[in-house]
C-alpha cells in the first residue's frame, strides 16, 4: 500500500509515524500541502532531506493559519531561527502538536511559546497586552487592557514576580480542561 | 518519567556561571544520556508515546529516537537484522491498522467544517450525536445476527391480517403486528440444526450482553472524561487570566465566526471588569429573603408542572375509551389514528414546558450564570425522566393485565413515541429555528438571529436515546429507526446550524458540561432503563400468546431451565456450580459491597490527602517568592551601599572578595 510512493524512503516515514502524531498517509498528505504552498521551492523528492525552508509569508497564507490572530507567532515558535522560515520537519512538528493527541504538557509548553512575544522566557504584562490587542482590535479602551492585564497577572502569578513563568502558566492550564480542545488545529 | 523541560529553571543563569562552553555541553549530553535510558526501560507503547511528546525539535527527537532504537537492539540476542525487521514490521502494522480505522470514522471531513466555522462546544453536540449512534449501530448489528436472521430463516410466521397501509409507519400496528419488528413476531423454539440454536437463550443473552456492554462503555467514558476535565476549584478559575490566555479556539478557521469570537471575548471582558469594579454589596435580609422565595416559587411552579404533566398522560392511558379500541378491529382507521394521540401529547408536553421553565428562570436572579445552566438542565431532567417514568409505570403495570402479547403492544408503544417525536423534532427545527431566524431578521430586528442552544438539544438527544434503549427488549429491531433518525438529524441540523443559527456566546466550561451530560445519560437514563427491563425479565409474567418466552413465567426461568440442562454435563459443570453457588447467593453481594465500600473510603481518604498537600505546596511557593523578592532587595540595597561608599573612599573598595590580580602591590615593601 505504502510501496509505491517516492517521495520519502521507508525509514523516514517510520522515523515520522515514531516521532510525531501522525500516521503515514496524514505525512504524505501534510508533505502535499507544504508543497502546495511553494511548488518551485519544495522538492517532490524528499528521499536525501533537502534543507528547504518556506519563508514565512506563504505559510501564514494557510487556510487554516489566515485567519488566526496568533499566525505568525505560532510560526516563529516552530521554527529552528525564530524567524518564521519552516523545514519540512518543523511543519510535520507545528501539525503534530496542534493535533488532538497531543498531550496537555506538550501543548502547554508551545503555547506558552507563542504567547511570550518578547521570547525571554516569560510572560509580561506587554505580552499580555499584545495578545489582548489580537484578541479584541479596538473595542477595548487603553485602560481597560491595562486592567485586565493586571488583573490577569494577579490571578495566575504564584510566586508574586509580577510575571507569569512556565510553572505559573502550566499550573493556569491545568484548571481549564477545554484547553486541550480549543488548543487544536485540524489539517 | 522525568520531564525535559525546555525553560530555564530558576536561578540557571545562576548556576551556569563560572562554567565554561565544555562544561555545559557536557551536562546536557549527560541529561540526554539520561532521558535515553529512562526512555529504554519503559514498554514499548509508553516509550513511542513519550518519544512523541519530547518538547523539542524534530531532528532532534529523531536522534533520541535512533539511540534509544540502537540500545534496545544492543541488548538482544537475535541478530541486529532480524530483530529490527521484526518490530519495524509489527509497527508498520499497527499503523495501518490506525489508518485502517480512521476510514471507518464516518463525518471526518463534515464535523471538521463545523469544528472550522463554529467552535469546539457546538461541535461537542455532534460527537455526542456521533457516539450514540455508534451505541445503536451495534445495538443493530448483534440483534439482527443474533435474532431476527435466524428467526427469518428458520420459522417465518409472517401472517399478516391486513395489507399495508401508509399509517403503519407512523403507528407500528396492522401489517408490521406479526413481523421480527417486534418481540410478538418471535418465537422461542429450539431451533433444530447442526448446534441446536435455542432462540429463547439467544433472545435474552443478546440484549443481556449489549445492556452489558453499554454499562461498560457509558462507566469507561464517564470516568475518562471525569478525569480529564475534573478542575480543582481552588482559586480563581473563570477569571481574566484563563479568558485571556486558555479560552480562545484555536480551531475556528472562518472569518466571521472569528470576529465574532473576538465581539463575544471583549463583552465578556467588559462585563468581568464592570463586575470587579462595582462593589459586590452584601445584601441586605429582606433583599436574600425575596430571592430565596422566588427560588423556592420558581421550584414549586417546575416540580408542579412536571407532575401535572404526568398525571395527564397516565389519565390519557388509561382512559378505557382512548386505549385499546384498536386492539380489537384491526380495520377501523380512526381508532388506529387515536393511538397516535399518547405520543403527541407528550411530544408536546416535551416542546413546552421547557419553554415555561424558561420563562419561570426569568423571574429569579442568579449569582453567576453557569448555576443557571444547570438549575435549568436539572430541572428539564426531571420533567423528560418523570415523563418517562410514568409511562413505564403504566406500560408495565396497567398493560399486562388488559391486553394479550403486551410486549408487542408496548415495542409499538415505544416505535410511535419515536416517530412522533422525530416528527416534533422537524417541526423544531423549521419553526424553532427557520422561523425565528426570518422573524429575528426581517420583522423584529431586536430579537436577533436565534442562538443554538447545546443544553436542549443534547437533552432531547437523551431522551430520545432513552426511549430506544427502553425499546430494544420489546422490539428488537428498534435500533433501525434510531439509525436513520440519527443520521437525518445530523445533516438538517448542520444545515440548519449554517443557516440560521449562531454559536452560543457563554461558552466556557465546554468540558465540564460534557461530563454532565455524559453522566446524565448513564444515571437516570441508562440506570433507569436496566431497572425497567431487569424488573421486566425478572418479575413479570411473559404473555401467553406471542414472544419467545411463551409459557414460562418470568423470562428468567430460561436460564434456570439452561442450568439445569448443563447440569447433566460434567465438562460445563463448573458453569451451573459458578450460577447455583455464586451468582444466587446473597452473601456473595454482600461481600462485594463490602468491599467496594471499603475500597471507595480508603480513595477518598488519598484524596483528601492530596488536596491538602497541594495547598501547603502552593503557600510554599507563595513563601518562596517572597524569599526570593526579599534576597533580591537585600542583595540591591548592598550593591547600592557599596557603590555609594566607593564614590567617597575609592581606596578601601579592597574590601570586596574577589581576586585582586594586583596582589603583589599589597605585600610590604621590604618582602
Amino acid at each position: 500500500m505504502g510501496n509505491k510512493q517516492t517521495i520519502f524512503t521507508d525509514e523516514q516515514l517510520d522515523a515520522y509515524q515514531d516521532c510525531t502524531f501522525f500516521t503515514r498517509k496524514e505525512i504524505l498528505r501534510l508533505h502535499g500541502r507544504y508543497h502546495e504552498l511553494a511548488p518551485h521551492l519544495v522538492p517532490m523528492d524528499y528521499t536525501n532531506d533537502p534543507d528547504v525552508k518556506v519563508p514565512l509569508a506563504l505559510i501564514v497564507n494557510m487556510p487554516e493559519l489566515k485567519e488566526n490572530p496568533f499566525r505568525n507567532r505560532i510560526v516563529e515558535s516552530f521554527s529552528e531561527d525564530g524567524q518564521g522560515n519552516l523545514s519540512f520537519n518543523d511543519f510535520v512538528d507545528m501539525f503534530s502538536v496542534l493535533s488532538e493527541m497531543a498531550p496537555r504538557e506538550l501543548k502547554a509548553i508551545y503555547a506558552f511559546k507563542i504567547y511570550d512575544f518578547n521570547v525571554d522566557n516569560y510572560i509580561c504584562k506587554e505580552d499580555l497586552e499584545k495578545t489582548l490587542n489580537k484578541l479584541t482590535k479596538e473595542e477595548l479602551t487603553p485602560e481597560e487592557v491595562n486592567l485586565v492585564c493586571e488583573k490577569a497577572i494577579e490571578e495566575a502569578d504564584l510566586d508574586g514576580d509580577s510575571k507569569l513563568s512556565f510553572a505559573d502558566f502550566e499550573n493556569m492550564i491545568s484548571r481549564a480542561p477545554d484547553f486541550l480542545s480549543t488548543f487544536h488545529i485540524r489539517i | 518519567m522525568r520531564r525535559m523541560s525546555v525553560f530555564p529553571q530558576h536561578g540557571t543563569a545562576l548556576g551556569n556561571l563560572g562554567r565554561t562552553a565544555n562544561e555545559i555541553r557536557q551536562e546536557a549530553e549527560n541529561s540526554k544520556n539520561v532521558l535515553v535510558s529512562d526512555l529504554v526501560n519503559l514498554s514499548a507503547g509508553a516509550r513511542f508515546q513519550a518519544i512523541r511528546s519530547l518538547p523539542m525539535p524534530f531532528n532532534e527527537r529523531k536522534t533520541v529516537r535512533n539511540r534509544v532504537n540502537s540500545v534496545k537492539l544492543s541488548k538482544t540476542i537475535l541478530t541486529a537484522d532480524c530483530r529490527q525487521q521484526v518490530s519495524r514490521s509489527f509497527r508498520r502494522f499497527c499503523a495501518s491498522l490506525a489508518s485502517a480505522r480512521q476510514h471507518l470514522i464516518i463525518w471526518q471531513d463534515t464535523l471538521k467544517e463545523i469544528g472550522s466555522r463554529f467552535g469546539t462546544s457546538v461541535l461537542s453536540y455532534f460527537l455526542f450525536l456521533k457516539w450514540l449512534l455508534q451505541f445503536n449501530l451495534f445495538s443493530l448489528i448483534i440483534n439482527f445476527c443474533f435474532i431476527t436472521i435466524p428467526q427469518i430463516v428458520h420459522a417465518p410466521n409472517i401472517s399478516s391480517t391486513t395489507g399495508f397501509r401508509g399509517l403503519e409507519l407512523l403507528t407500528g400496528v396492522g401489517y408490521f403486528n406479526q413481523t421480527v419488528l417486534f418481540y410478538g413476531g418471535y418465537n422461542g423454539e429450539v431451533i433444530v440444526s447442526k448446534p441446536a440454536y435455542n432462540m429463547q437463550l439467544a433472545y435474552f443473552f443478546t440484549i443481556a450482553a449489549y445492556l452489558v456492554l453499554c454499562w461498560v462503555s457509558l462507566i469507561y467514558s464517564m470516568s475518562r472524561s471525569f478525569q480529564k476535565n475534573f478542575v480543582l476549584e481552588t482559586g480563581p478559575v473563570s477569571g481574566g487570566a484563563w479568558r485571556l490566555l486558555c479560552s480562545w479556539d484555536f480551531s475556528v478557521v472562518n472569518e466571521k465566526a472569528i470576529q465574532y469570537n473576538k465581539n463575544n471575548l471583549a463583552i465578556q471582558l467588559k462585563e468581568s471588569l464592570s463586575e470587579r469594579l462595582q462593589e459586590k454589596n452584601k445584601m441586605s435580609l429582606s433583599d436574600r429573603i425575596k430571592h430565596l422565595s422566588l427560588h423556592l416559587l420558581a421550584w414549586l411552579l417546575s416540580l408542579g408542572l412536571a407532575l401535572g404533566s404526568c398525571a395527564g398522560i397516565y389519565f390519557l392511558g388509561t382512559d378505557p375509551d382512548l386505549a385499546f379500541s384498536f386492539n380489537h378491529n384491526p380495520n377501523d382507521l380512526r381508532a388506529e389514528a387515536s393511538t397516535l394521540l399518547l405520543p403527541v401529547v407528550v411530544s408536546l408536553i416535551n416542546l413546552i414546558v421547557p419553554l415555561l421553565y424558561s420563562l419561570i428562570s426569568k423571574i429569579e436572579s442568579y449569582s453567576n450564570p453557569r448555576a443557571k445552566i444547570y438549575i435549568s438542565i436539572i430541572r428539564n431532567v426531571v420533567l423528560k425522566m418523570s415523563v418517562l417514568g410514568i409511562l413505564c409505570f403504566y406500560w408495565l403495570n396497567f398493560v399486562p393485565d388488559n391486553i394479550s402479547c403486551w410486549e408487542t403492544f408496548v415495542g409499538q408503544s415505544v416505535y410511535r413515541l419515536l416517530m412522533i417525536d422525530f416528527i416534533f423534532c422537524l417541526l423544531g427545527i423549521f419553526f424553532g429555528e427557520f422561523l425565528r431566524n426570518v422573524i429575528g431578521t426581517m420583522c423584529i430586528q431586536s430579537l436577533g438571529v436565534p442562538e443554538f442552544d447545546i443544553a436542549r438539544n443534547v437533552l432531547d438527544l437523551i431522551y430520545a436515546q432513552t426511549l430506544a434503549w427502553i425499546g430494544i427488549y420489546f422490539s428488537p429491531l428498534l435500533p433501525v429507526m434510531q439509525v436513520l433518525k440519527l443520521f437525518i438529524i445530523f445533516y438538517l441540523k448542520k444545515i440548519s446550524l449554517s443557516m440560521n443559527c449562531q454559536p452560543p456566546k457563554h461558552t466556557g466550561r465546554a468540558a465540564q458540561i460534557q461530563t454532565v451530560f455524559i453522566a446524565l445519560l448513564f444515571f437516570p437514563s441508562f440506570v433507569g432503563v436496566l431497572s425497567m427491563v431487569a424488573y421486566t425479565v425478572w418479575s413479570l409474567k411473559p404473555s401467553d400468546q406471542c414472544g419467545p418466552f411463551q409459557g414460562l413465567d418470568t423470562p428468567f426461568q430460561t436460564i434456570f431451565h439452561w442450568t439445569d440442562s448443563i447440569q447433566n454435563f460434567p465438562e460445563s459443570n463448573w458453569v451451573w456450580w459458578i450460577f447455583e453457588n455464586i451468582l444466587r447467593s446473597e452473601l456473595f453481594y454482600y461481600l462485594i459491597s463490602l468491599i467496594v465500600l471499603v475500597i471507595t473510603y480508603f480513595l477518598w481518604q488519598i484524596t483528601q490527602g492530596r488536596k491538602q498537600l497541594i495547598k501547603t505546596l502552593r503557600e510554599q511557593i507563595v513563601n518562596e517568592g517572597k524569599d526570593k523578592a526579599f534576597l533580591l532587595n537585600k542583595l540591591q540595597n548592598l550593591q547600592k551601599e557599596r557603590r555609594e561608599i566607593a564614590s567617597y573612599r575609592p581606596q578601601d573598595f579592597d574590601q570586596t572578595p574577589h581576586f585582586n590580580p594586583n596582589w603583589t602591590n599589597t605585600l610590604p615593601l621590604n618582602m
